[in-house]
């Protein structure tokens, strides 16, 4: 069972007496609210929550036209990784302003969307969103490795689970951990899906560092001893990780309440736009004659109005 | 800047290929741009963001199968910038996350790894596959020629070295034999002994000749020429010894021009030696002689 139940009922046991009387805050479950009313029918509740809960996440992976060929490498990377999910054809970017892109991922039954924008064929934004009503987010991708690269050795099965580490700081601050949440729904294979494998060879490692996301993507990898299928604790001791890709940084841009739209609920304070970036490091450049020039015309009104004095032994030797 | 990262982007080849020690400069260009301070109209609605977790969120009390997620508490900052450092805090957090996967699984009992008789469809093809380990080989082979390489040139190094020890030595053995036998010498001279034997051993070791043991005299001898073995008298056989003031000038010329008339003509390069290359042996001299023959 989870680790959350255990931690209630030890906190149950400690406080047995008032457990009656103590008023708790009714929690969510799919099903609606639950009354805490008596333990064990919160137990059922709970029971019977965790047998109807089925992740029917779907995931719709799409680009926009014009995407360069190692963004899209790096989609079809994420949907090998993927076998929930569901690929479509190339959306027109002009057209994928929300409705369209909500009516597609309603169209094919979704629940989540992934959408790769490439702009000026080289700044690829990713948009992850939850489709009918959820939160989406809008990311810049920076510094994209694809499995195809040679130097990334590794390989796992295609469709099986993948483990999903976080780092600790996703629950630090609220948009870290309704990315967090996201992520887990968007990149996790549900449970018992059909073309999941039923072992566990990959591990998907997310992390924050410097305000962005990073994506690896780790094979599990362990020599084998003997015939035997189980692993002992001298095995995990040896398990190695050996990377597969790809990789890519996500720097979250803005986070919207509805899919692909709706009012801002978060806007990255340190973003700067790569248009932005190329525009300055455009004016700096463009700046350099005009410098020249003037620092040219300078130089000569410096010489003039400080003459050099004349030198008194300038022909002592010129006789 | 920018061209660079541009260029990183599309050419995947011009990276450093060790996965440990790569150069992404990349993503070393995209951390350097970024707002000094936050800018103060940055929206965040943090109820708003709360609200929509809790929508989207699993119930709490779901097992952790459907989720399969793991946390982990960093130990310390990481420079971005530190690729080294950066990779391996990633690393560490999936080997410690696959580490308490294992635990929870081996708690339920459910099968982990993929057992080493499973065949399926991988991610990545058998023809990717073969490339990356030829790739690898590749490197291992460019690894130890180059490191072989190093080795020779080492040693080389090393046997100049010795050869110079050797010769050294061998300077200051010669020395020190010459000394001991000046020693003994003196020794010998110093007890007397020399009066009585000295006719025998003083004609090996002989004054200032013994300082310099096996050296040519430098004294040269007028008119005979530097080849010459038997001193100049080879030119003229046995003759009186009444005639010596002729002798002298003649014993001068006969060495210098030989006996059967000048040499010198015989030595001027006439129209068919100066043609001849048959005796130049310098640099490439197989190619002349090709051409000569192929004539």
């Amino acid at each position: 069972m989870g680790k959350k139940r255990k931690h209630s009922e030890t906190g149950a046991a400690a406080n047995e007496n008032k457990e009656e009387t103590a008023v708790e805050r009714p929690k969510r479950t799919l099903l609606g609210f639950k009354d805490g009313s008596s333990t064990t029918t919160e137990q059922q509740q709970k029971e019977s929550s965790i047998a109807t809960f089925r992740n029917k996440e779907k995931v719709l992976v799409t680009c926009s036209r014009r995407i360069s060929y190692r963004y899209r490498h790096l989609m079809l990377n994420l949907v090998s990784l993927l076998p929930h999910c569901k690929k479509d054809n190339k959306v027109e970017s002009k057209d994928s302003k929300g409705a369209t892109l909500n009516e597609l991922v309603e169209l094919k039954s979704c629940s989540s969307c992934l959408f790769f924008e490439c702009r000026k064929g080289k700044d690829l934004y990713m948009w992850m969103a939850k489709c009918p009503n959820g939160p989406s987010v809008k990311f810049l991708v920076n510094a994209v490795h694809t499995m195809e690269e040679l130097k990334l050795t590794g390989n796992h099965l295609k469709g099986s689970r993948p483990i999903l580490t976080f780092s600790s700081s996703f629950d630090k601050q609220p948009h870290w951990k309704l990315l967090k949440e996201m992520f887990m729904q968007i990149f996790g294979t549900p449970k018992d899906h059909r073309k999941s494998k039923p072992f566990y060879d990959h591990v998907f490692v997310f992390s924050i560092l410097d305000d962005h996301v990073w994506f690896r993507n780790y094979q599990i990898s362990c020599p084998h001893t003997g015939t035997a299928q189980k692993i002992d604790r001298g095995d995990l001791e040896k398990m190695t990780l050996v990377e597969v890709g790809p990789r890519f940084c996500l720097n979250p841009i803005k986070i919207f309440a509805g899919s692909f739209g709706g009012p801002t609920l978060y806007e990255n304070p340190f973003y700067v736009a790569p248009n932005q970036i190329r525009s300055l490091e455009k004016k700096q450049k463009a700046g350099k004659y005009a410098k020249k020039v003037k620092a040219k015309t300078r130089r000569k009104m410096h010489q003039l109005s400080n003459p050099l004095e004349v030198d008194e032994f300038a022909d002592m030797w010129k006789e | 800047m920018m061209v660079e990262d541009e260029l990183a982007m599309i050419d995947p080849e011009n990276e450093d290929f060790d996965p440990e020690t790569e150069s992404e400069e990349d993503e070393e260009e995209q951390q350097v741009v970024k707002l000094a301070e936050p800018s103060k109209t940055a929206v965040y609605n943090r109820d708003g963001l709360l609200e929509r977790l809790a929508d989207i969120s699993w119930p709490d009390d779901l097992d952790w199968t459907h989720r399969l997620n793991i946390d982990r508490e960093e130990q310390e900052e990481v420079d971005v910038n530190d690729d080294l450092a950066r990779e391996h805090s990633f690393y560490t957090q999936g080997l410690e996350g696959i580490r308490q996967a294992y635990a929870n699984f081996h708690s339920t009992g459910e099968p982990f790894l993929r057992p080493s008789d499973y065949y399926a469809e991988m991610v990545k093809s058998d023809v990717h596959m073969e490339k990356v380990k030829s790739r690898l080989l590749a490197e291992k082979k460019r690894i130890e020629e180059s490191e072989e390489r190093r080795k020779a040139r080492e040693n080389k190094k090393l046997a100049k070295e010795v050869q110079a020890q050797k010769m050294k030595e061998r300077t200051k053995q010669k020395k020190q034999e010459i000394e001991s036998v000046k020693k003994w010498r003196k020794q010998r001279q110093q007890s007397g002994f020399d009066k009585e034997d000295a006719s025998g051993l003083d004609l090996a070791f002989d004054g200032g000749d013994a300082n310099k043991p096996f050296q040519r005299s430098n004294k040269k001898r007028l008119g005979v020429s530097p080849g010459d073995r038997s001193g100049g008298r080879a030119t003229f056989g046995g003759k009186g010894k009444g005639f010596d003031k002729k002798r002298k000038s003649r014993e001068f010329r006969d060495s210098k021009f030989g006996f059967g008339g000048r040499k010198g003509l015989k030595k001027q390069n006439t129209a068919e030696t100066t043609n001849d290359f048959g005796a130049f042996h310098k640099g490439d001299c197989s190619a002349p002689k090709n051409k000569r023959t192929k004539r």
